[in-house]
């Protein structure tokens, strides 16, 4: 009887913890494809005028009216080099529908250049320093660590963040998502 | 299972240490001569070797060449061959320039990542010491003061 009492209790249990589960996957969604509010503003990134490799600066509103992937990433950072070239696969294959990504590197512009051509990074990727990691700071980077990444819709608005390597499953499922939803 | 993935970095993300939790520094003089640094490193956290570096101050001090272990060695696509630190790592300093008694401001370069797939930038750490009087035995270990950051320019 008294195992019985303990299964039930025990059932009853896993089902809350399974409720609790299903609040916090609720929870986790919301705060990741938080889409509403203004909140969500990308507007102090896209205000962001940085160099590129070059010397150039560049204008990250210059992409405004894109699906924009920003990534913060540095040389110095292993995993940051391991999920880029998953990065160079998706600008490749939604280029011509209205994606474009932005690397922002911690790091020396030979530096950058040098992984740049290895790697056949096909988008830019501007040079920041501490000014850029503090504005991630601001957008979820608590810790100010690399890899961070922004997705902003083509409203302007912050969809995801992301700290640490994005799945690059649900990199496509957001991608996908956020190009179908043209405006 | 789409789940998985986001739900993992979001707890890591929660766990994260900022770096001076993360790669704890302190230091003792040992006698006049000699600074003892070590770095307590979360577990989950690693050091690169490469890129620790040490500077004293005043001026007239002079810091000889760190006495690193070697680390674990791996290798890294971009960079080659590099040597990771975890656990607790103690570094032996000689110092030269400095009297007895004075006190010396010993500042710490570290940049490492966690297992979780990030990393930190360049982080300055920084305590003051003072050399002991000889015969008097080692000073007390101190922890760094509140850190300041570096980037790379």
């Amino acid at each position: 009887m008294s195992a019985h009492i303990k299964l039930g209790r025990y059932k009853s249990t896993a089902k809350w913890a399974a409720l609790a589960g299903s609040a916090l996957l609720a929870l986790a969604a919301g705060l990741y494809f938080g889409l509403e509010g203004p909140q969500n503003s990308a507007a102090p990134l896209m205000g962001l005028t940085l160099p590129d490799v070059d010397g150039k600066d560049q204008r990250l509103d210059q992409w405004k009216g894109k699906v924009l992937v920003v990534n913060f990433w540095a040389t110095w950072c292993e995993p940051c080099r391991k999920e880029m070239p998953e990065f160079v696969k998706a600008q490749a294959r939604f280029s011509g529908k209205g994606l474009q990504f932005v690397g922002i590197a911690i790091d020396q512009p030979d530096k950058i250049r040098q992984f740049a051509r290895e790697l056949n990074l096909n988008y830019p990727s501007l040079v920041g320093g501490y000014g850029a990691l503090e504005l991630s700071k601001g957008l979820g980077n608590r810790v100010m660590a690399l890899p961070f990444t922004v997705i902003v819709n083509r409203n302007g608005e912050i969809a995801y963040t992301q700290m640490g390597p994005l799945n690059s499953v649900k990199l496509d499922l957001i991608l996908t998502e956020l190009i179908s939803n043209a405006t | 299972m789409l789940c998985a993935g986001p739900l993992a970095v979001l707890a890591a993300d929660v766990n994260l240490l900022p770096p001076e939790q993360a790669f704890r520094f302190s230091a003792r003089a040992l006698d006049a001569r000699t600074l003892e640094a070590r770095f307590a490193i979360a577990d989950g956290y690693y050091l690169y070797r490469d890129k620790l570096k040490f500077a004293v101050t005043p001026e007239a001090a002079i810091l000889g060449s760190p006495d690193l272990p070697a680390g674990k060695v791996k290798t890294d696509e971009f960079f080659g061959k590099v040597e990771t630190y975890r656990g607790t790592l103690v570094v032996k300093l000689p110092v030269s320039g400095v009297a007895a008694g004075q006190t010396v401001v010993l500042a710490a370069d570290s940049q490492g990542c966690a297992d979780v797939g990030v990393c930190y930038p360049p982080t300055r750490q920084k305590l003051t010491l003072a050399l002991p009087a000889p015969g008097s035995g080692p000073g007390t270990l101190v922890d760094a003061t509140p850190p300041k950051k570096t980037w790379f320019k």
